[in-house]
């Protein structure tokens, strides 16, 4: 076993150790704790771009794959870590989110930082825990670890808005919790086995009424999980209640984690042909579709920046569940675009709508009047995010909602093109509902240059590095736009471990 | 088929808890009841007639119980309890705000 299978495991470790120092570090200098947060996070990614390096040549080939298994290694029942090109894509862009995350919220945060940093990492921890694990129990460990981690960062700032968000989030998150026990204790009973590739090899000699049963309850968990359409009103109220930063992680990358978990229940775990032959495909697409438009329509009338942009990801993660349920090659690459897409424009968007909160009294959208005016190069760069969430031309949001479209068009579900584009046409109107009101000129009181000059200095000062990370996933936005093919190479060989779940199966079973 | 029928009386006793009851407290009640139903249910599955599976020195066991649905039902537990301390906290923490612990009044509030 090499050191990089060793990895694996320091990958989940190492943030969880980091929290455990931050949950003791409150008599620490603020400075101290703010470089252990972020060269904590920039160690995780430097780990998991090395291992994205090291095994190029691996990865290029569709060959990449490590694991790492402790306990008795000739029964059943033992913890088993996998990465494939898949989770490879997942834990990278996943892990970059956050990094930039963590920057953002250094400044952010200014009260009980140490009780954020803890939670903050253990979220880390257990969202790539959950992204690496071949094995059910584990999964189910990881994703209730994800639920209990972030409520109470949702109601981190205790007021009774957000007190009630996190208990309704609480509620649901525990109920689908339950579900996908029941799931896994069926699957046990049936196949004697929890690790994944081994139910795999097997699930198709489960009688098709318990198949019928097992598929069902996943179904309802990673529904409620992911927020669509009949289960969906937790969503905006958790993530329009917490501080911004953790918007930006539940929208942008938590959302995309149970993206992931869905991908690797239903193509490797259980093949998606189960799925199609039950005939739950076109029942789950019809309701990603129908769930992605009422996200944008409900978009239309919440009166709260953040509200609006929660309701849009209801919008956005229907349609990429929607075109992922097309089975295509097409539709893979256009949905795992968009996820990447969709993760950096929406963490950008929260953290924004973070900053801009800095200078209103509130999100709703009257307070907003003349905040165009007030910091202008920060509005800028919400406007260009909302433009490329829209899908305007060289921004990255285009391409990937064009390859969407495309998917759609290819399948020849023409409901699914109308939403794709029907969903930016009603975006268009609701960004422009704000962008509108913040370009309001209003009266500002007078004051002496003197006094404007020193205030602007210290808030400058006090703001830097938020504005900068924004910036930052502005020029991404726009960069990765003009050069989307930089992803192609990852996508087509996490597409390559979609189409071929035999490969990974092998591999589990085999080492 | 007698543990089936009495999983799912249990099942639909603390969802029905949950869903209809306005009592924050009591959808927590309703929450503990589904998870105990689900544990019990599991339980009652391992249990094949035979020896408890602990390693006895000098000793033959011929048929043992399963052990790996006890070792879940056990974690699950530890996640039932962490669950349900974290929720009534978040209830006592709400009802500092709002003087209430009733869902509908709760919600009713704004929006």
């Amino acid at each position: 076993m090499s050191w990089m299978n060793i990895e694996l495991v320091l990958l989940i470790v190492l943030p969880a150790v980091i929290a455990v120092i931050m949950a003791f570090s409150s008599s620490f200098k603020q400075r101290t704790r703010n470089i252990l947060a972020v060269t904590g996070a920039g160690i995780e990614l430097c780990l998991v771009f090395s291992l994205f390096l090291l095994n190029f040549e691996a990865v290029k080939s569709s060959e990449f794959f490590l694991q790492f298994t402790t306990g008795y290694s000739n029964t059943p029942f033992v913890i088993n870590f996998a990465m494939d090109n898949l989770s490879l894509l997942f834990s990278l862009i996943v892990t970059a989110a956050v990094f930039l995350i963590v920057i953002f919220s250094t400044q952010y945060i200014r009260d009980k930082e140490s009780r954020y940093f803890a939670l903050f990492f253990l979220v880390l921890a257990s969202i790539q825990g959950s992204i690496l694990t071949a094995d059910l129990f584990t999964l189910y460990l990881f994703i209730e670890a994800i639920t209990v981690f972030t409520t109470p960062l949702i109601s981190f700032k205790k007021t009774e808005k957000t007190t009630r968000a996190a208990l309704q989030y609480f509620f649901y998150g525990i109920t689908g919790g339950v579900f996908f026990f029941i799931s896994i204790i069926l699957i046990y009973f049936n196949l004697g086995t929890l690790k994944m590739a081994a139910v795999a090899d097997s699930f198709a000699l489960i009688s098709t009424p318990m198949q019928l049963t097992i598929i069902i309850f996943f179904l309802l968990a990673l529904l409620i999980k992911l927020g669509i359409f009949p289960i969906h009103f937790w969503l905006p109220r958790a993530h329009s209640a917490c501080p911004a930063p953790i918007s930006a992680l539940l929208s942008g990358v938590l959302l995309k984690v149970y993206l992931y978990i869905f991908m690797r229940l239903f193509w490797t775990m259980i093949a998606f042909d189960f799925l199609v032959e039950l005939h739950l495909s076109a029942f789950v697409l019809d309701l990603a579709l129908v769930s992605s438009l009422i996200g944008h329509v409900f978009a239309l009338q919440a009166d709260e920046l953040k509200k609006m942009l929660a309701y849009s990801s209801i919008g956005h993660i229907g349609m990429i569940l929607a075109v992922l349920m097309l089975n295509t090659e097409a539709a893979f690459y256009g949905g795992l675009l968009h996820i990447i897409a969709h993760m950096m424009m929406k963490s950008g968007l929260f953290l924004s709508s973070g900053y801009l909160l800095r200078t209103t009294l509130s999100h709703h959208i009257d307070d907003l009047k003349g905040i165009g005016h007030k910091n202008r190069l920060v509005f800028i760069a919400f406007i260009i995010i909302c433009l490329g969430t829209i899908g305007m031309p060289p921004l990255i949001g285009f391409v990937s909602k064009w390859f969407v479209l495309l998917a759609f068009l290819e399948a020849r579900h023409y409901f699914g093109a109308f939403v794709v584009g029907a969903g930016s046409i009603i975006a268009l109107i609701y960004y422009l509902r704000y962008i509108s009101q913040a370009y309001e000129t209003v009266k500002t009181e007078n004051k002496t240059l003197r006094e404007e000059l020193v205030s602007l200095k210290v808030f400058f000062k006090s703001t830097n590095i938020m504005k900068n990370v924004i910036y930052l996933f502005t020029l991404l936005i726009i960069i990765f736009g003009l050069s989307y093919q930089f992803f192609e190479m990852p996508i087509n060989t996490a597409i390559f471990e979609l189409l071929n779940p035999q490969k990974y199966i092998e591999l589990v079973l085999g080492g | 088929m007698f543990n089936n029928l009495i999983f799912i009386i249990l099942f639909m006793l603390g969802f029905y808890a949950l869903v209809m009851k306005t009592n924050l407290i009591k959808n927590v009640i309703g929450l503990n009841i589904m998870e105990a139903a689900v544990f019990f249910w599991v339980i009652s599955f391992s249990d094949v007639g035979g020896e408890v599976s602990i390693h006895k020195l000098g000793e033959e066991v011929t048929k043992f119980n399963d052990p790996v649905p006890q070792a879940l039902t056990l974690t699950g537990i530890v996640i039932g309890a962490s669950t349900a301390a974290l929720l009534l906290t978040l209830i006592i923490e709400l009802n500092k705000f709002s003087g209430t612990i009733d869902r509908e009044k709760i919600e009713g509030l704004n929006d």
